[in-house]
């Protein structure tokens, strides 16, 4: 069997079974949380892992597939299934203005702007009434009946939710996998090592990384999409807040910047510490993402999964055409 | 007319205190190179410092300054020595996510120990605005405005006339040249990291009696800094103080004549307007 296809499917396998393991629906609802942070942690890690352009933006993007996923159900009657792409969408394509707007400066400057970015945009939800509802949000009291293979889906139970996160997770780590064999994903890692020297070779830098927010933003408001969906309320304060982004930023960092299993390392992680502190007290995980954050870049810059793989390589005998995963 | 002139004057009171704000940013950048994310969170310290000063101890919140830039400096330089010295060499973007961690840390734990709740200091005096020509002026306002013009020119008169103010700048203008004059640089960084985050808390405590205070007014502050600092030009202290203040105009006069709801968003799209076309700031002091 193919070598590279082995991890993907034990990983498959797992997600299938992982359900009928679940000793109760806390569980079920913590696993929903960790493949909805490893999409997140994905759509950031591509833009910022793999071409080093760091966004603090991202909560925008994750509004905009959250807003457009529930507008259309809301008020078009447009299945979520459906709006969840199609949020994705939406965000890929707010993204492309603001990639050729931010995209036009370097390093920090690229950051700030996207902070501005992201501010902007949750003014204009706080304030465009009409179609925001503003301050106030959206709620979804009910979600159409739908029957799969005869049987009806149960809305109530949290089997349904936890198979569209799986399949979302599944897609940001594969498109991340495809990105990293891709031309493009050489003309990124490029890019973050040397921007100059890449334009020099002759790489169109500002499409490589245009290209790239949208990929990003599509997997990022998909994320959204899925949020709406499953929590059934949005309001800007939930789905634009700043805090977001750097939850997508803590999940890439502390996972692994530039690895394909990082994102799923750092969502297990942060939604573990989340969860674990937030029986205690309301606030208290932020305080941890920032220390770990520190933490993680002091010690262990290369993130969990970048360390465990080099770990791992100095036991295990390399073979040929099975690079780091 | 009048109301034109009614907000000019409250968009250059505020303006000073942004400058404020900015400077401390913009020196820090200036020498060492990094954008402190966490530098809003140092202004809401300093706003926490005039509050828990007036409620335990009965400071005046003006008169805490005295105790509080002292305390700030120390802190900004231990913050400078024991966690970001080590982190400068792994590059700005590791700087940049280092102090956004810091930025989350600081917010949030103070959000745990103070809790969410929207605070305000009272003051004794200063209830009734002054009004000379027919302008009114809150008086924590104008007082604050008096202050920070202060310590804006003695900061000035210190960079520019001192032995260690003219090593700050060296230090910022080309740092190995100032390695080779024998500049410590490793000082001068401490020094001015300390600066700034004082800097900071000094604004803090003097807006803490105008402005609502709580644990994550930092997020704003922060933004509106960004603003400033690029419309005058990353590392300029001069650029800083014209940012400042024209922040402050345009915001005070976007919210009478444009929108009072979007008066926020003003700045940020004069922002990227700024950064996109004139990224080395409106007074181009360059890279």
């Amino acid at each position: 069997m193919n070598r590279r296809l082995a991890p993907w499917l034990a990983g498959a396998i797992a997600l299938a079974v992982l359900p009928a393991l679940a000793p109760n629906s806390f569980f079920l609802h913590v696993a929903i949380l960790i493949l909805m942070w490893t999409l997140l942690g994905a759509a950031w890690n591509v833009l910022g892992g793999f071409a080093g352009q760091v966004s603090f933006g991202h909560a925008a993007l994750f509004g905009i597939g959250a807003y457009v996923t529930m507008i259309l159900y809301l008020k078009a009657g447009l299945a979520p299934w459906w709006g969840i792409p199609v949020g994705g969408l939406a965000a890929a394509l707010v993204s492309l203005p603001i990639g050729l707007v931010c995209f036009r400066l370097r390093g920090p400057y690229f950051s700030l702007a996207t902070l501005a970015v992201a501010e902007i945009v949750k003014l204009v939800a706080l304030n465009w009434e009409t179609v925001t509802n503003g301050p106030v949000g959206f709620l979804i009291t009910g979600l159409p009946p739908v029957s799969l293979f005869g049987a009806s889906v149960d809305w109530e139970s949290k089997l349904p939710f936890y198979a569209v996160a799986a399949l979302l997770a599944l897609a940001g780590l594969a498109s991340t996998a495809w990105l990293r064999s891709s031309r493009l994903g050489a003309y990124l890692v490029a890019i973050r090592e040397n921007e100059d020297a890449a334009e020099a070779v002759g790489i169109d830098t500002v499409r490589a990384k245009v290209l790239t927010l949208a990929l990003s933003a599509f997997l990022a408001g998909m994320g959204g999409g899925f949020y709406a969906f499953y929590f059934r309320y949005i309001d800007p304060d939930a789905v634009l807040n700043i805090s977001l982004s750097m939850e997508m930023v803590f999940i890439a960092m502390v996972g692994g910047l530039g690895t394909v299993g990082g994102p799923l390392v750092g969502a297990i992680f942060l939604t573990v510490v989340g969860e674990s502190v937030r029986e205690r007290f309301q606030v208290g995980h932020l305080i941890f993402y920032g220390l770990f954050m520190m933490l993680a870049i002091r010690y262990m810059p290369e993130g969990i999964w970048g360390r465990a793989q080099r770990l791992a390589s100095r036991f295990l005998p390399k073979v040929p055409g099975h690079g780091a995963a | 007319m009048e109301t034109f002139a009614q907000s000019l004057t409250s968009g250059l009171l505020t303006g000073a205190l942004y400058a404020m704000i900015g400077i401390g940013l913009t020196v820090v950048f200036g020498v060492m190179r990094i954008i402190n994310l966490a530098h809003g969170e140092m202004v809401m310290l300093g706003m926490f410092g005039a509050f828990w000063g007036q409620a335990l101890w009965k400071l005046d919140p003006f008169l805490s300054l005295l105790l509080w830039v002292p305390v700030m400096f120390v802190g900004g330089m231990l913050v400078y020595r024991l966690l970001l010295r080590k982190i400068i060499p792994g590059g700005e973007l590791n700087t940049l996510l280092y102090t956004a961690g810091l930025s989350l840390l600081i917010a949030n734990l103070a959000l745990f120990a103070w809790t969410g709740d929207y605070r305000t200091i009272n003051l004794s005096y200063g209830q009734e605005p002054v009004r000379p020509f027919g302008i009114s002026i809150a008086v924590p306002l104008a007082v604050a405005f008096v202050v920070a013009l202060a310590i804006t020119a003695s900061l000035w008169l210190f960079l520019s006339r001192t032995d260690l103010g003219r090593a700050i700048r060296a230090t910022s203008q080309n740092g190995e040249a100032a390695i080779l004059m024998g500049v410590d640089v490793e000082r001068v960084a401490m020094i001015t990291f300390g600066l700034g985050t004082a800097l900071a808390g000094a604004a803090g405590v003097l807006l803490a009696p105008s402005l609502y205070l709580y644990p994550t007014v930092g997020e704003l502050l922060i933004v509106k800094c960004f603003v400033i600092v690029v419309l005058g030009g990353l590392g300029s202290v001069p650029g800083a103080i014209a940012g400042g203040l024209l922040l402050g105009v345009v915001e005070s006069l976007g919210a009478v004549y444009v929108s009072s709801t979007y008066k926020d968003g003003i700045g940020f799209v004069l922002f990227l307007i700024v950064l996109l076309y004139r990224p080395s700031g409106l007074f181009g002091v360059g890279k």
